[in-house]
């Protein structure tokens, strides 16, 4: 049986696609609530089992391919649930309380289009390590396919937001909150969730198992100790200063 | 009764509560009885969040931690409250803007709760951070970063409500002198007869002045005391925005130092009541040693996170 690829493309634009950018389905009917989650979930995972699958060539390291593929939809999901108490109290006390559920199915529809733009660029990501790339590699390639899709799920998100900036001043405002938090905890919780591309040599599990540790603390650590090596002077994890009591 | 405490709680935070014309009346509607007990309940869920790096390392008592952090931040705010409270009070009163005791009670218990419930939901932020780092200065300085947001927002929510509250009572005053200034113009001649006496304050106008002198020589007594009556007007409309003007200038100043006393307790009394977080390389203690303050304690996190 042929494959009709007009009729699977026209359907996936109606009802996946339209309600994203435009916030109606078909016959301009809203989309049910769980179609954006939905979405992170399939198109999450289809990119989440895309990065796993760059070293497999022993079974256990198969393993990394489920694994990445539940925990990049678990990051986007995870992530928006513990920020959303605090942009629903904070949207309330602003004043924008009546404008809450269109602006969350903005930010939703922004994650949405965050991970169809990822599982569009899974076939490239998988191109990419079939071709031959290293660890290192993987990782700068992942966190740029990260940073493509980020763009454009800002930009469908801004779209979306557009009628209520335009209405409201005060949306500005709530929108920097809502990306502040999420990149503040989103940063910590892919950490949390290391590793999705596996580093060679290191055992393969659902997360690292190793001491719970902060990302800004070990981003920060990095940093003053290379400012160290570039001054000259020797590095040391000893904390400066006077101790904190 | 949760659910009508949730509402209430709601209706708060959307600001339903403390509208502008409700308070330009002086009616607020925030009853201590639902607004205390949802304060304390707030709290105890920020402290409880607050208290999980303690769980982190399972230290001795770490649950004792864990207690002592739920019970002790509604009593920071509580207390800091209770110390604060009558200074606001006493201040205003002596400075004319005489906001009522119960007024002014509930409109700081509204922003306490404003503070902690805004915390209380950026408390899972706080969680997630406190069960995944083990770094001591992130926590305390992610603390201060959380309740200061909280903090900001509350203030503003009290300083909005507490000028309104201050700008309805120099309101109700200054249309209180303006009426009976008016009352007093009522006292003019209706139909002929001699010149009116001096009005006090507004009309003590010399009798050779020309209003008396046309009144009493030339003019109609009745059109005369007509015009007597709104010169009396006008002058007690422009007395009365002066008087709300003043009053609200002498408010906002001493709100603005309120606040600067309330923000200085606060740190204070949560330096005195710490330890909230609890310090990995300590034992459990509901109280620490009376010594150093805040602001240093913050200085030196910083110190030594940033690795200065």
């Amino acid at each position: 049986m042929p494959l009709d690829t007009a009729s699977i493309s026209a359907r996936f634009e109606d009802r996946v696609l339209t309600p994203v950018l435009t916030g109606a389905g078909p016959g301009g009917v809203r989309p049910r609530w769980w179609v954006s989650p939905l979405i992170v979930l399939v198109a999450g995972g289809l990119y989440g089992a895309a990065m796993g699958s760059w070293s497999i060539q022993t079974p256990e390291r198969a393993l990394l391919i489920p694994y990445a593929a539940i925990k990049v939809p678990m990051l986007i999901l995870i992530t928006t649930a513990i920020c959303l108490p605090g942009y629903f109290v904070l949207s309330t006390v602003v004043g924008l309380r009546a404008d809450f559920r269109a602006a969350f199915s903005s930010i939703a529809a922004g994650q949405a289009a965050v991970t169809l733009a990822l599982g569009s660029l899974a076939p490239v990501t998988r191109f990419v390590y079939f071709s031959g790339i290293e660890h290192a590699g993987a990782l700068v390639l992942s966190a740029g396919m990260f940073a493509l899709a980020t763009c454009v799920g800002y930009a469908v998100m801004l779209r979306r937001y557009r009628p209520l900036l335009q209405k409201n001043r005060r949306h500005r405002v709530m929108l920097a909150a809502w990306i502040a938090m999420y990149v503040f905890v989103g940063i910590q919780m892919g950490w949390m969730l290391r590793p999705f591309v596996g580093t060679p040599g290191m055992p393969v599990a659902f997360v690292r198992q190793e001491p719970v540790s902060n990302a800004y603390v070990a981003v920060g650590k990095i940093l003053w100790q290379s400012l160290h090596e570039v001054r000259g002077a020797p590095a040391t994890d000893a904390p400066r200063g006077r101790p904190y009591r | 009764m949760v659910i009508n405490w949730l509402k209430q709680l709601d209706e708060l935070l959307r600001g339903e509560r403390v509208r502008g014309d409700l308070l330009l009346q002086g009616k607020i509607d925030l009853r201590l009885r639902v607004f205390v007990p949802l304060a304390i309940f707030l709290g105890c869920a920020y402290g409880f969040f607050m208290g999980f790096y303690a769980l982190l390392g399972w230290r001795d008592q770490a649950l004792m931690q864990l207690f002592a952090t739920t019970v002790k931040l509604p009593a920071l705010f509580l207390l800091t409250l209770a110390v604060t409270f009558p200074s606001l009070y006493v201040f205003n009163a002596l400075v004319g803007c005489r906001m009522t005791f119960h007024a002014t009670m509930r409109v700081l218990v509204g922003a306490i709760v404003v503070n902690l419930a805004v915390a209380a939901s950026l408390g899972p932020i706080l969680a997630f951070f406190s069960l995944s780092t083990t770094s001591y200065v992130f926590i305390v300085l992610l603390n201060v970063a959380l309740l200061s947001v909280a903090g900001v927002i509350s203030l503003s929510f009290l300083l909005r409500a507490l000028r309104a509250l201050a700008r309805s009572r120099a309101h109700a005053e200054a249309a209180s002198e303006a009426e009976q200034a008016m009352s007093r113009a009522q006292g003019l001649p209706e139909q002929g007869g001699q010149a009116p006496p001096p009005l006090p304050g507004y009309g003590d106008a010399p009798p050779t002045s020309p209003v008396f002198t046309r009144l009493s020589e030339r003019e109609d007594p009745v059109l005369a005391a007509q015009r007597m009556r709104n010169a009396v007007a006008a002058a007690a409309a422009r007395r009365a925005d002066e008087t709300v003007a003043k009053r609200e200038s002498v408010a906002n100043f001493i709100l603005t130092i309120w606040v600067i006393i309330y923000m200085l307790v606060g740190t204070q009394m949560g330096w005195i009541l710490r330890p909230f977080i609890g310090n990995p390389g300590t034992e459990f203690t509901w109280f620490r040693p009376r010594e150093g303050s805040f602001f240093l304690a913050v200085w030196n996190a910083m110190h030594q996170f940033f690795g200065m």
